[in-house]
């Protein structure tokens, strides 16, 4: 009986050796006083010391020495009171490799009760791949921001010259001429006239007309830092659309805007939804352009936990296939597009905490992209403390 | 009598004020649509037309013109890049460019 028990206990025991070992994370068993009890293949890897260099000493061989201390004070502690700091609920912590290296670590430990006493399995997770990618996301992300605001300002550098072009091309022709009306006039000995005053007065109102042009322009390219503030979001994407009547340039499409009467309050970078807004109108007006009825209609709604800003066309929708790849980096139909507008606008809206979200319309109805970002909630603050 | 076919109201008005101020005849047209139904041309007038119309172009103008039968001497005038101008105007024979915004006096180019 005995003996079978054994048998069976030493099977079990190998069993567990070597699922600890097939394991992908590093799993540590610690008694009640630190001692470590099992060190598997991956904690070898993970701190430079083999299983038997390990087992039996204590965990602070593989912490940096300011967390041992604290690590040992909390252990106690649990012991004392039974407030749990870290068991069934895992936490980032730091390990150290053999050669010092400090790197870090997610760590979930569970606790058992055995004859032996109480025993500790801690699970540990490598992040530093995992940072490493994130690092690399927000990095590229950063990069693709600036790209579309490059190629943003490209388009408006060529809209407004477009636009300038109008009022300079005016002002320079009534100069001209007033110029000549000056001079048959000083050649004929006689003051000018209020003909040439009048000349003067609509020349002062087409250099008024290009620097209003310009100051607008100059608003939305000017850099403002990327931070967060509560704003209407109304306001911001007026301010958008009035920009965007550049970029259509004078196509014919009718831009209706559909607004309620209420301010509604986001916590965002304005620009950065802005930039959304942009993003969503080219497309929109790419394919209302093409439409019978040339329209796009923009309008703004929320409930009490969100607001939204949907941007709706008389396009011919898009199709199921264009759907998957939607908002992938680089997917367009487009011969000049990037197939960046979409990702971007994605991706900004998730770090406000919203999204973005298409519906393809088709027979007969245009697509719909809807924006959607968390509502500002006054009472923010008090909520943090949970946690 | 000079003819200005341009739909942006400060540009007309400025070219009609150089023009008349140095005592030319001259009309306003907003479109070639507006031009075709309210006027003939004849091989005297000169017709100023803005490239870039709404509607029926500026190019599309001058093709139904000619083949309408009325050769009136054209200037054409755009803000458009030169590469755009030139797919604008292919096929068109004989017609003068004036770039927007004017970098010389406008009046001499026209009666020149
Ligand atoms: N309003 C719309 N109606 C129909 N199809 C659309 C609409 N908006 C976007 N699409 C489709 O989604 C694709 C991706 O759009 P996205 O804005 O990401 O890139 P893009 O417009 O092609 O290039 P860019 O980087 O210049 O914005 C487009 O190529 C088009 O096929
Ligand atoms: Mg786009």
């Amino acid at each position: 009986m005995g003996e079978q028990e054994d048998r069976r206990t030493a099977v079990s025991e190998a069993r567990f050796e070597s699922l600890l070992d097939t394991a992908a994370d590093g799993i540590i068993v610690i008694d009640d006083t630190g001692r470590m009890l099992v060190f598997n293949k991956i904690c070898e890897r993970l701190f430079g010391y083999t299983a038997q260099e390990a087992i039996g000493q204590n965990v602070s061989l593989i912490m940096p020495p300011e967390f041992s201390m604290s690590h040992d004070r909390f252990m106690s502690n649990y012991h004392r009171t039974g407030e749990r700091r870290i068991i069934g609920i895992g936490r980032e912590v730091s390990g150290m490799h053999r050669d010092g290296t400090v790197f870090p670590l997610e760590l979930s430990v569970g606790e058992a009760k055995t004859a032996d006493g109480r025993q500790y399995i801690g699970v540990l997770r490598d992040l530093r791949s995992r940072r490493a990618v994130e690092q690399r996301v927000s990095q590229l992300q950063a990069q693709v921001v600036h790209m579309t605001r490059l190629s943003a300002m490209d388009e408006m550098g060529a809209a407004m010259a477009h636009e300038l072009n109008q009022p300079l091309t005016a002002l320079l022709l009534y100069l001209q001429a007033v110029a000549r009306q000056v001079k048959a006039c000083h050649a004929d000995g006689k003051p000018p006239s209020d003909k040439m005053l009048d000349v003067l007065d609509k020349s002062v109102q087409e250099a008024e007309r290009a620097s209003h042009i310009v100051q607008r322009m100059r608003q939305m390219v000017e850099k403002r830092d990327p931070e967060r503030a509560t704003v209407d979001l109304r306001e911001v994407v007026n301010e958008a659309l009035d920009l965007s009547e550049f970029v259509a340039q004078g196509a014919t499409v009718t831009i209706r805007r559909v607004f309620g009467m209420t301010p509604i309050h986001v916590d965002a970078d304005a620009t950065q939804i802005q930039q959304i807004i942009l993003n969503l109108l080219r497309n929109a007006l790419e394919v209302a352009k093409e439409s019978e009825e040339r329209w796009v209609k923009v309008s703004i709604g929320s409930d009490d936990r969100s607001a939204f800003v949907s941007v709706t066309d008389s396009g011919p929708g898009f199709s199921e296939d264009v759907g998957k790849s939607l908002f992938r980096t680089f997917s367009t139909t487009k011969k000049s597009g990037m197939g960046l507008g979409l990702a971007i606008s994605r991706a900004i809206a998730q770090n406000h905490g919203g999204d973005l979200m298409a519906d393809p319309g088709g027979n007969g109805q245009g697509a719909t992209f809807t924006l959607m970002l968390p509502m500002h909630r006054p009472d923010d603050a008090e909520d943090d403390t949970w946690g | 009598m000079y003819i200005i076919v341009e739909d942006d109201p400060s540009v007309a008005d400025a070219l009609e004020s150089l023009l008349s101020g140095a005592g030319l005849p001259v009309r306003v047209f907003a479109s070639a649509e507006e031009l075709i139904h309210s006027a003939a041309l004849t091989a005297d007038d000169t017709m100023i037309v803005d490239l870039g119309l709404p509607g029926m172009s500026g190019g599309e103008l001058v093709r139904h013109l000619e083949k309408a039968g009325a050769n009136p001497k054209v200037i054409a005038i755009s803000g458009k890049s030169s590469r755009t101008i030139a797919r604008e105007t292919e096929g068109l024979s004989d017609l003068k460019i004036l770039r927007k915004p004017p970098s010389a006096d406008w009046l001499e180019a026209i009666t020149a």
